[in-house]
C-alpha cells in the first residue's frame, strides 16, 4: 500500500477554460467568482416581497438582518448602516467563495489562492483610509492614525512608525493571509483525509482504520462548511472594525 | 502580476530574469494575474449589484414590515389605553349606578317600612274596635242571657227546695239568692 499525496499545485492550480496565458485567462478560481457573483444574484431576485416571509425570501433576508445586526450594527452602530452594501457584498464574495470547498465537481475555495483574498483586503484597506480621510480630513485621519495621544513626546517617533506598519500595512495583510490560509489549510485538510480514504479502500487489514477515516472527512466537511460562514463573517466584521476606527479620532 | 513585478527587480540579465519570473508565477502563495482580474471584475460587479440593484428592494420590504409591526404595535397599544380608559369608565359608571341602586333600595325599604307600620297602625286599631264592640256585643248577650236565665233558675231552685224541704216556696224567695249566684265569678 502506498500513499500517493498529490503536489500541491495539483491541489490548487486549474488550468485556463479559455484564454491561456493571458490576463484574461478563466479557470476554476475565476469561473467560482463568477458564481459568488450569480448564485447571491439569483437568490435575491428569487426572494418575494411578502410580508410574511417564506422559503428564499427568508434566507436573504435572513443574510441582510445578520450582516446589519451582527456585522454593522455590533462593530460600527447606527451610523455604519450606509456601509451595509459594501459589508454584505464582501460577505456574500468571501461566503460563496469559500463554500464551493465542499461542493461536488467544484471541491476548492477560491479564497484558498491568495487573488481573491488581496483583492478584498485592497478593497478595505481603500475603504476604511477613504471612509477615514472623509470623515476627518487628511490631517485628521493621519493624525488619528498615526499619533495616537498619551504617548510620550519621545516615543512618538517609534510609536508613529509602529501603528503605521499595524494601519496600513498589517492590517489589509492579516486579512489577505488569514482567509487564504485557513482556506488554504481546510482544503488541504480535506484531501488529506479524501487521499487516505482511497488509499485504504483496498483489500488489506489497514481497510479497518478506513470507517474512522471516513467519518473524520465527513466530519471536516461540515466543519469547513463552518469555517466557510466563519470566515466570511471574520472578514466583514474586521472591514467594519477598521472603518469605524477611521471615522472618529481616537 | 504582483508576483512578476517583484521578480523583476532583482533580474539583471534576461535569462536569469526569465528563470525567475517562472519560479514566482509557480508559487502556490503569490497571486496570479488572471485571477486578480476576474476577482476584481466580479467583486465590483457583485457590490454594484448588491448596492443598486438587490439590496434596496429587500430592505424596503424589511422596512415596510417593521413599519406595519410597529403601527400595529402602536394600534395594540392604542386599544389597550382606549379599553382601560373604558374599563374605567364603566367601572365608574357602575360604582354610580350600585351607589344609587343603593339609595333607591334604603329609600323603598324606609317607605315599606313606613307603609307596613301605617298598615299595621290601622289594622290593630281596626282589630282593637272589632274586639271593644265583640265584647260589648258578648258582655250584652251575657246579660241577656243572664237575665233570661234567672227566673228560670229561681223557679227550678224553688222547686227542688220545694221537694227537699216538703213545703212550698215562693220562687220569689229564691230569685236574690239565684241571681247572686248567677253573678259572683266563680
Amino acid at each position: 500500500m502506498e500513499l500517493e499525496f498529490p503536489s500541491i499545485d495539483n491541489l490548487v492550480k486549474w488550468p485556463a477554460y479559455f484564454g491561456d496565458g493571458t490576463f484574461y485567462a478563466f479557470n476554476k478560481i475565476a469561473l467560482i467568482s463568477v458564481l459568488a457573483v450569480l448564485i447571491p444574484t439569483v437568490l435575491f431576485k428569487m426572494a418575494k416581497k411578502d410580508m410574511v416571509p417564506r422559503g428564499v425570501q427568508n434566507i436573504v433576508e435572513g443574510t441582510v438582518e445578520f450582516v446589519e445586526k451582527q456585522v454593522v450594527l455590533s462593530a460600527i452602530g447606527p451610523e455604519g448602516l450606509k456601509y451595509t452594501p459594501l459589508l454584505l457584498s464582501i460577505f456574500l464574495f468571501v461566503f460563496f467563495g469559500n463554500i464551493f470547498e465542499v461542493i461536488p465537481t467544484f471541491q476548492m475555495p477560491a479564497n484558498a489562492r491568495m487573488a481573491n483574498p488581496v483583492i478584498l483586503a485592497i478593497v478595505a484597506w481603500v475603504s476604511f483610509i477613504g471612509i477615514g480621510i472623509k470623515a476627518q480630513g487628511l490631517g485628521g485621519f493621519l493624525k488619528s492614525s498615526l499619533f495616537p495621544p498619551g504617548v510620550p513626546t519621545a516615543l512618538m517617533p517609534l510609536v508613529s512608525i509602529i501603528e503605521f506598519i499595524s494601519t496600513f500595512l498589517l492590517r489589509p495583510f492579516g486579512l489577505a493571509v488569514r482567509l487564504f490560509a485557513n482556506m488554504l489549510a481546510g482544503h488541504i485538510l480535506l484531501v488529506t483525509f479524501a487521499v487516505l480514504c482511497i488509499t485504504l479502500f483496498q483489500p488489506s487489514i489497514l481497510a479497518a482504520i478506513l470507517p474512522f477515516s471516513f467519518a473524520m472527512l465527513v466530519g471536516l466537511v461540515g466543519f469547513e462548511i463552518m469555517v466557510s460562514l466563519i470566515q466570511a463573517f471574520v472578514f466583514s466584521l474586521l472591514t467594519a472594525v477598521y472603518i469605524k476606527l477611521s471615522l472618529h479620532a481616537h | 502580476m504582483l508576483a512578476q513585478t517583484l521578480m523583476l527587480r532583482f533580474g539583471e540579465d534576461g535569462e536569469e530574469l526569465e528563470e525567475l519570473v517562472e519560479v514566482a508565477a509557480d508559487n502556490p502563495i503569490l497571486p496570479v494575474t488572471s485571477e486578480l482580474f476576474w476577482g476584481a471584475i466580479t467583486f465590483a460587479a457583485l457590490f454594484l449589484l448588491v448596492k443598486y440593484v438587490l439590496l434596496p428592494p429587500v430592505q424596503k420590504t424589511m422596512q415596510e414590515r417593521a413599519d406595519l409591526l410597529r403601527a400595529d404595535l402602536d394600534a395594540a397599544d392604542a386599544a389597550r389605553e382606549k379599553a382601560g380608559s373604558v374599563a374605567t369608565e364603566v367601572s365608574d359608571q357602575l360604582a354610580d349606578v350600585r351607589a344609587e341602586s343603593a339609595q333607591i333600595i334604603d329609600a323603598a325599604r324606609a317607605e315599606a317600612e313606613a307603609e307596613r307600620a301605617r298598615i299595621v297602625g290601622a289594622v290593630e286599631v281596626e282589630v282593637a274596635a272589632a274586639k271593644a264592640e265583640a265584647e260589648a256585643e258578648i258582655s250584652a248577650a251575657r246579660q241577656r242571657a243572664m237575665a233570661g236565665v234567672g227566673p228560670a233558675v229561681a223557679d227550678l231552685a224553688a222547686d227542688a227546695a220545694s221537694r227537699v224541704m216538703n213545703r212550698p216556696i215562693e220562687a220569689g224567695a229564691a230569685r236574690p239568692v239565684v241571681d247572686r249566684l248567677l253573678n259572683s265569678p266563680n
